[in-house]
């Protein structure tokens, strides 16, 4: 009987000491961000094991559902098509941006920003684990080198932002949700605005000036002007641009280059722009590529 | 060796969530399996039990998931303990009662993640409600209900001896 109470007792208190730590968190929430970060570290590596396993069970039934029950050879070549496009638009933005870029500037001062970052290939090994943000896991984590606010794009444009990480794992949070923001320029007009999500598979460019011109069918891609991204990556193409009377802005509502629900590869932007030495090498590399004829 | 139970359990939970339940979504929705584990345990087992798990489940949840590190932590430990003070208090755990008790906990679930986005207006408040609150509630509700029919015996058969404990 005395034992009973006693564990009875014990129990009582559990719960009461819990239930204030649950009071807590939610009461300091940037207090409790840097405990529960404490605490994440070595739970992390301990979770990363079974969400490997269960990543390659569910990259195992998609991969045998593909290739063998829809059609084996209409979907590869279907998916091999798909690639090609990615890369080909990809390529074709980089080259529009180019152009754009070369009317405004000479070509071997614009050189410098236009090279290529430096990027790491990730798998994407989950979805966010609850509803309300758009977020992918990935399979690289601090101990790759990958670090909060780290860029992550595709050949074909821009997907996300790193906002955590853990050794060997870190979420991307989507170019669409609310919480996201990116510095874009309209490919046009060259009329810069921030990138936020819609939360509905959208994005929506925000503070475009009054006067400008965009329209429906122009192209958004990254103005560079935060260290996150290089500037030239495609974001995506504007569906309908609002204008309401008495705003002191505009807005226009974008539809992303990528398709982020069918994601399995992506690139993060570990340096936006390779460093000023190779990038002076290149240049002189040009140079002297000019001059020889 | 409950806790180590209960660890394990979330072990399993977490990555089926992340990784495998995009197949049972509903309008994109996908049920909240964390939620339903630690409010069953909640209902099944009592506050502490419900209160561990759920604090369990959440702080694994909060590392996969794009949100603050703290609400996933407060809306399953919250739930569990929620669960199991309901439970405490009923004499007979129906399917029926249990459907309704993890729909109502699901969208006071919810209603702490909407209140953490700061939405702009009520326009966006009755979007979120309309396009996943609800819509996880039923669905959170179903999977829970479905999972106690499935063990109902076990359950009862644990719930009988723990009573007779206390």
């Amino acid at each position: 009987m005395a034992i009973s109470r006693s564990t009875y007792g014990t129990r009582r208190l559990a719960i009461v000491l819990l239930a204030c730590l649950l009071v807590a968190l939610f009461l300091l929430p940037s207090q409790s961000q840097r405990l529960l970060q404490y605490v994440g570290g070595p739970l992390g590596q301990i979770l990363s094991v079974p969400l490997a396993a269960f990543s390659s069970v569910d990259h195992g039934i998609s991969e045998t559902w593909n290739a063998y029950l829809a059609l084996q050879r209409v979907h590869e070549e279907n998916r091999q098509l798909h690639r090609d496009l990615e890369l080909l638009k990809g390529q074709n933005n980089q080259l529009r941006e180019s152009v754009a870029a070369t009317q405004r500037y000479e070509m071997l001062l614009n050189f410098k920003q236009q090279s290529p970052s430096q990027t790491m290939a990730a798998q994407v090994i989950g979805r966010d684990a609850t509803n309300w943000y758009g977020g992918m896991i990935l399979n690289k984590g601090e101990s790759d080198g990958v670090r909060v606010e780290m860029g992550v794009v595709t050949p074909a444009g821009v997907v996300g932002r790193i906002v955590k990480t853990n050794s060997t794992s870190s979420v991307v949070l989507l170019v669409t949700d609310p919480n996201n923001a990116i510095a874009g320029v309209v490919q046009r007009t060259r009329d810069e605005g921030v990138v936020e999500g819609t939360g509905h598979g959208q994005a929506r460019l925000k503070y475009i000036p009054l006067l400008s011109r965009v329209q429906a069918g122009d192209r958004v891609v990254t103005s560079g002007l935060t260290g996150t991204f290089p500037r030239g990556l495609a974001i995506g193409g504007l569906t309908q641009v609002e204008k309401s009377e008495g705003d002191l802005f505009q807005s226009a509502e974008i539809e992303p280059e990528v398709d982020l629900s069918k994601l399995d590869e992506v690139l993060i932007i570990t340096a936006p722009y390779e460093d000023a030495g190779s990038a002076k090498k290149l240049l002189q590399e040009i140079r002297g590529d000019r001059k020889k004829p | 060796m409950k806790f180590l139970l209960y660890l394990l359990l979330a072990l399993v939970v977490v990555p089926f969530q992340t990784t495998l339940l995009h197949y049972f979504s509903i309008f994109g929705v996908r049920p909240d399996l964390g939620l339903v584990a630690a409010c069953l345990v909640g209902f099944l087992g009592g506050e502490l039990d419900g209160l561990i798990l759920g604090l369990l489940l959440g702080c694994f949840q909060d590392m996969l998931s794009a949100g603050d590190l703290w609400i996933n932590v407060v809306t399953k430990g919250g739930g569990g303990f929620l669960a199991g003070l309901a439970g405490r208090h009923m004499a007979h755990i129906t399917p029926a009662v249990l459907t309704a008790g993890l729909a109502i906990i699901s969208c006071l679930s919810s209603a702490v993640f909407l209140y953490s986005m700061n939405p702009a207006g009520i326009d966006e408040v009755w979007m979120g409600v309309r396009s996943t609150v609800l819509v996880q509630a039923g669905f959170d509700a179903l999977v829970g209900a479905g999972l106690y029919l499935l063990f109902r015996q076990r359950w009862s058969d644990d719930r009988m001896v723990t009573e007779g404990a206390l």
